[in-house]
């Protein structure tokens, strides 16, 4: 058996270990990789500054346990841009699992560094089935939809919800999604109540959004772990994403490597069966 | 760090590791790991439903004053006759309801939020001032979707203008497939990414707490 024959039969799980190692190499010696932003993260940055001082916003919570690695530094440093301008922040979710309770956890954490009260500065609704009767139902009231925040309080006990009512009182909405809700904040909120937009998604997700942003229909866009780190070079605040872009890139060249190696092993095998038969 | 955090720090890389041990091969620890998955996330799923629905915006209104909300809840009773071979005809009335509102949300919103939108943006003025640049752009974009939709069109066998159109699309199709898998590549190894960053600071970080 040539080397080539034996690099396709390869055991698919020295791959894994090699994946393995190049994620876990960055962690003890920092690669220092240069993180170039996209004109995406750049105009999301932008439209997010352009958001006018102490407005109310949206962050939308609309990913799993399972892509946090990915979203849950977009939320963070959407969070930290949006306190830093004053604003007053709403958060809900239109995933069951997890989407409330990580809103809850990092919406407190992050306003632990600005010093935000829950209820003046912040308020988290938490979930509530049937996200297309709930984008729906709040372009008229937001209370109808989520009488209690998330813990049960009732929204008319917090100050902040006295003086938002619906979509008119909302500026921005950051929609963090590693799924399709995305879609529906478009063609029913942002279409029919105009509110920008502005979009974190897993990188599965980016290809196809990238048209929305073309279209104007999200004000920029953050795509995957790359994105996230994007932001926060944007924001001036490194965390996550940036620390685990230097594995990204490591297993990137690995993973480019392997694909020209199994490639070459696979036309210098051909050619080495055929001069054989030959 | 209190004891319950420590404590669900090590749950959590315990199943991390379980998980992941299925990539050498498949073993008991893996399915346990899954196993639980599943059970808790339907546990957790019902509690949530029925909590956020059936409690606090179909039971309390109702019995706030609310008695129209019934009418929804015997059309949500009625799915139930589904499980009653001889009654399931009863359930079409509450799917027929739902369909019937369904269709009328979505028709509108996304020909509106996504149809036309998206057709506009590809409608683009070659002169626009930002130079040959987006010029270039805007052409690529047309020329992509025409051949794109030529090689979905099915009512004409693929030769000759429309043959070369259709090939062109296959063209714009790999392409995008290849930014498809790319990209999920790199999602795939962000989530590993955030799993290791949570077994080298949280969990290896709760052993200074422990010994």
């Amino acid at each position: 058996m040539s080397f080539w024959d034996k690099m396709q039969n390869m055991d698919r799980r020295w791959v894994y270990l090699m994946v393995a190692v190049a994620v876990i190499i960055p962690f003890f010696a920092t690669p220092d990789l240069p993180i170039s932003i996209t004109p995406e993260a750049q105009m999301l940055y932008d439209a997010v500054e352009a958001v006018p001082d102490s407005s109310t916003v949206f962050v939308v919570f609309d990913y799993y346990p399972s892509t946090i690695a990915e979203c849950e530094p977009m939320a963070i440093s959407a969070l930290r841009h949006f306190y830093r301008k004053d604003c007053k922040v709403i958060t809900l979710s239109n995933i069951p699992l997890g989407g409330p309770s990580m809103a809850e956890r990092v919406t407190r954490e992050i306003a632990l560094e600005y010093d935000k009260v829950y209820g003046e500065d912040f308020v988290n609704l938490g979930y509530k089935a049937n996200y297309v009767a709930v984008m729906s139902g709040m372009g008229t009231s937001i209370e109808s939809i989520f009488p209690a925040d998330n813990s049960g309080t009732p929204l008319s006990e917090l100050p902040m919800m006295d003086s938002v009512v619906n979509y008119d009182q909302v500026a921005f909405i950051f929609e963090i999604a590693d799924n399709a809700t995305a879609d529906y904040w478009v063609s029913i909120v942002n279409a029919q109540y105009g509110i920008p937009i502005g979009c974190g998604t897993t990188a599965v997700s980016a290809p196809k959004y990238y048209a929305f942003v073309g279209a104007g229909q999200f004000v920029g866009l953050l795509g995957g772990m790359k994105g996230a780190a994007e932001y926060e070079l944007l924001i001036g605040h490194s965390g996550s994403a940036v620390l685990g872009m230097g594995a990204q890139s490591l297993v990137h060249l690995l993973i480019i490597f392997l694909v020209i190696v199994g490639n070459l092993g696979f036309f210098l095998g051909r050619r080495g069966k055929s001069g054989e038969i030959s | 760090m209190s004891g319950i955090e420590i404590f669900e720090i090590w749950i959590m890389a315990f199943v991390t590791l379980a998980l992941f041990s299925f990539l050498y091969k498949d073993n008991p620890l893996y399915k346990i790991a899954e196993h639980v998955f599943a059970g808790l996330s339907a546990g957790y799923y019902f509690g949530l439903i029925w909590d956020t629905v059936i409690v606090t915006q179909l039971w309390q209104p109702m019995i706030g004053g609310k008695w129209e909300l019934i009418i929804p809840g015997i059309l949500g009773l009625l799915m139930f006759a589904r499980f009653w071979p001889k009654y399931s005809w009863v359930s079409r009335v509450s799917l027929a309801f739902y369909m019937g509102t369904a269709s009328g949300i979505f028709l509108t919103s996304q020909l509106h939020g996504l149809v036309l939108k998206q057709m506009q943006a590809t409608m683009l003025p070659l002169v626009n001032g930002d130079g040959f640049g987006a010029a270039a752009l805007a052409i690529i974009v047309v020329i992509g979707v025409i051949s794109t939709l030529a090689y979905f069109y099915f009512s004409k066998e693929h030769t000759g203008a429309l043959g070369v159109t259709a090939k062109v699309g296959i063209w714009f199709i790999m392409i995008s497939f290849g930014a498809h898998f790319g990209y999920t590549v790199m999602g795939r190894v962000s989530l590993l990414i955030g799993r290791v960053q949570f077994l080298a600071s949280d969990w290896i970080g709760s052993f200074s707490q422990i010994f």
